[in-house]
């Protein structure tokens, strides 16, 4: 990986952190909590710890799942 | 600088222009086909970093739980299962 | 000191500021800012190249998080 590369993938895992903090909308915090997993996929891709991205990319979905599990639905809520 | 560096720089370009949208963006429901974007250029990438046959497998994971969770997003945000 | 390193301590610092003042003060938007030093403290650990304390780490993260919403259900529940 070169240093480009770093930079690009490093400015995504920054704007995603300060998007989540920002955002009011829990729905939005989420999603920007996705960007902060694409960002960080090419870092453990570039050491070659092919079972640990595995389990990550795995891992990462299955907590966002969990923490919609206590959001309540919109079309209650107005 | 050969072609997999050239690939490798336009899926990083691409997957930064959509973030930088998902996080420009006002609405909820226009944000998750750009998450969607940024889905796509991450799973190219992976799989032009690592020269294994196995990188198909971590690509098409992250790919898999990545729609998942954008899925699931949308679901919930859409109303959710009504029997809950 | 390589990017992962860095990019893992700017995470740590910037989440863990926003966890402890949260903005809207309820419990779910605190659980979504424990996300992100979650994945600096594992961007920190990619650095070291310590393969399975990232797979467990990546395990009990997702396992705490599910707790942490029960609790938070059943705390709104009554």
């Amino acid at each position: 990986m070169n240093e480009f590369l770093m930079i690009v993938f490093g400015a995504m895992v920054i704007l995603g952190g300060i998007a989540t903090i920002i955002s009011r909308d829990l729905f939005d915090k989420l999603i920007s909590l996705g960007i902060i997993v694409a960002g960080i996929m090419p870092f453990l891709a570039d050491r070659g710890l092919l079972d640990v991205l595995t389990a990550t990319a795995l891992i990462a979905p299955l907590s966002t799942i969990f923490i919609l599990m206590a959001i309540r639905r919109r079309a209650d809520e107005p | 600088m050969n072609w997999p560096d050239i690939a490798l720089a336009l899926c990083g370009i691409i997957a930064l222009y959509a973030a930088v949208r998902v996080v420009l963006e006002k609405d909820t429901m226009r944000k998750l086909p750009f998450l969607n974007v940024v889905s796509f250029a991450i799973s190219g990438s992976i799989i032009l970093l690592i020269p294994h046959p196995l990188a198909i497998v971590a690509a098409a994971a992250y790919f898999v739980g990545s729609t998942l969770e954008s899925n699931a997003i949308a679901s919930k945000y859409a109303g959710g299962p009504k029997n809950e | 000191m390589s990017p992962e390193f860095v990019l893992g301590l700017v995470l740590i610092l910037i989440g863990t500021v926003a966890s402890a003042f949260p903005r809207p003060k309820t419990y779910l938007v605190q659980l979504i800012n424990l996300e992100i030093p979650a994945w600096g403290l594992l961007l920190v650990m990619l650095s070291y190249n310590e393969a399975l304390a990232l797979l467990t780490f990546g395990g009990v993260s997702a396992l705490s998080t599910f707790i942490y919403v029960r609790v938070i259900q059943k705390r709104e529940g009554t």
